[in-house]
């Protein structure tokens, strides 16, 4: 199966500074991984070059058979409707209800469907995350572990091919991150490409899901699912 | 045997939806947003109202100045030659017989002192003083209109001291009077459109500061619709119609402001123009009110496109 996600030798300069170096990955469609590491290991900056909100400075990104790497800017959008993203800070629109916040997402991304459709994809991806009676709450009346299941209804309501998350649990208590990340697991079984970059080893030995290590911008150590036990960064 | 039943033109529906869905985004989302943000966009709507006002009415006194200097420069070229009151008929036939020969004369027509009189009367501030003598103290004139201006001055000479003409004020000719006025008009052009261009420049800064401003206060919005993937001129259009419905508020209140302002000193001193500056009428200011319409409209939206170019694209 070709792969859905995939860098080729990317590396991802400021100035001197190496925030990744080298990176060779590919995610096959419907696999989940973490992305675990030290601060300033390189997480975000992997998944920013993903989601192209940065450019990597040499090497390839290849997302879904684009090149994400050569991407002209106002083809950027076609890449975004591929790649779902969910963010620690959620970022949801705080005068926006969730089912508003969820269609946002789809209105923006889809011209071409109409408002009843709009609405009930939007609320169908509320109940995939079990919030379809918090519908018409404003994020600021709903816990943390709510926003973040509506940033997910919001980030998969247009089926993107690619799901990254950025510390999805970072603000969240233990019981509340593990209904998040099993949710993003029950997605990735539709087949969308799950990848979260996460501090929460836990987590991570719980799901028993693939393991890609990142220390000091360089991808040191790719664990398969089902066989992670130490954890390379974490045990130094 | 089950039934297959396709939805009516599918593709012309989903065609609709999509202009529907652009045309919300792009303007009734604006709209809603031009009002939600008007306090921020009232003091540049102000400002612009302002600026665009004194622009339609430096333009209608520019159009003004320019019909004045175009009508000097008709009248230059013409020549009255004054005539004695006792100037016997056939001495100013003879004079008028002379003037028409001549190769740089294009015409020679006659002004009587009663005609005179008319014609002083209707002149701004001239009727009260030609009332006020008791006996009529304009003379005829032999009114001579040359082929070229430069010729003015030596026909002029050439024609004082005849029998027929007013020793005291033998022509109108008045060396340098028409230099100086044009020279005058010159200047007031000049500082005028200048003047213009500083009020577009301060309207252009104006209007972007407060599309900046939106901008800013939307960040978050907007960097959410560019990670969901909205396309570029779903992210910029809206703040373009925004600054665009700012300018053409702006152009309308000030060119309705202009064209009343415009009609009520036309009509105020109707007489005036009509002699000094003719075709300064209700259709001049209208089209001034056009001009400062489109103007704000343009201004507007090149406002909000600069900003929207430098807030977005950084």
């Amino acid at each position: 199966m070709p792969a859905l996600v995939e860098l080729v030798g990317a590396t991802r300069q400021y100035g001197e500074f190496v925030a990744l170096d080298d990176v060779h990955l590919a995610l096959r469609p419907g696999e989940m991984a973490f992305l675990v590491g030290p601060s300033g290991a390189g997480k975000t900056t992997l998944l920013k070059l993903i989601n192209r909100e940065i450019r990597p400075t040499s090497g390839e990104v290849w997302i879904d058979g684009l090149p994400v790497h050569a991407l002209r800017p106002g083809r950027v959008a076609d890449l975004r409707r591929r790649v779902g993203v969910v963010y620690q800070d959620y970022k949801l629109l705080p005068r926006l209800t969730a089912l508003e916040n969820v269609a946002f997402g789809l209105q923006v991304s889809d011209l071409g469907a109409s408002d009843a459709e709009v609405h009930d994809r939007s609320l169908d991806a509320l109940e995939a995350v079990g919030l379809g009676d918090r519908a018409g709450s404003f994020p600021a009346e709903l816990s943390g572990g709510q926003q973040q299941r509506v940033a997910i209804a919001r980030a998969v309501v247009a089926q993107p091919a690619v799901v990254v998350a950025d510390e999805p649990t970072g603000n969240l208590d233990l019981e509340t991150a593990w209904q998040v990340v099993r949710l993003l697991e029950q997605i990735s079984r539709f087949g969308t490409t799950v990848l979260i970059a996460t501090h929460n080893l836990d987590i991570v030995r719980r799901m028993q899901r693939r393991v890609l290590t990142l220390v000091d911008g360089r991808l040191v150590r790719d664990q398969p699912a089902g066989r992670v036990g130490r954890l390379a960064w974490a045990s130094s | 045997m089950g039934v297959v039943l396709k939805a009516p033109f599918p593709r012309r529906r989903r065609l609709l939806t999509v202009v529907r869905n652009t045309f919300r985004h792009l303007f009734l989302d604006s709209a809603r947003a031009w009002i939600r943000n008007l306090g921020a966009t009232g003091p540049a709507l102000g400002s612009m109202t302002l600026l665009l006002l004194l622009s339609g009415l430096v333009g209608l006194a520019a159009f003004t100045m320019q019909r004045l200097a175009a009508t000097q420069a008709t009248d230059a070229a013409v020549l009255h030659v004054y005539l004695r009151d006792d100037a016997k008929p056939a001495d100013v036939a003879a004079l008028r017989a002379r003037l028409g020969s001549d190769r740089r004369v294009a015409t020679v027509g006659y002004t009587s002192k009663v005609a005179a009189l008319q014609r002083a009367q209707n002149r701004p501030g001239m009727g009260e003083l030609a009332g006020a003598a008791e006996d009529n103290p304009f003379p005829a004139s032999l009114d001579v209109r040359l082929r070229s201006v430069s010729d003015v001055g030596a026909l002029a000479g050439s024609v004082s001291g005849g029998p027929a003409v007013d020793p005291i004020l033998p022509t109108s000719y008045d060396p340098g009077a028409s230099d100086r006025i044009q020279k005058a008009l010159l200047v007031i052009g000049i500082a005028g459109g200048a003047f213009l261009l500083l009020l577009g420049f301060v309207a252009v800064a104006v209007t972007a500061n407060s599309i900046r401003a939106a901008i800013l206060a939307r960040q978050s919005e907007l960097a959410i619709m560019q990670l969901v993937g909205a396309p570029r001129w779903m992210v910029r259009g809206p703040f373009l119609v925004e600054g665009a419905m700012t300018g053409a508020i702006a152009g309308f209140a000030a060119g309705v402001v202009t064209l009343v302002a415009g009609v009520v000193v036309v009509a105020a001193g109707r007489s005036t123009f009509a002699q000094i500056a003719p075709g300064v009428d209700v259709g001049v200011c209208l089209l001034a009110a056009a001009f400062v319409f489109l103007a704000g409209l343009l201004l507007g939206s090149g406002a909000s496109l600069l900003s929207v170019h430098r807030q977005l694209e950084a």
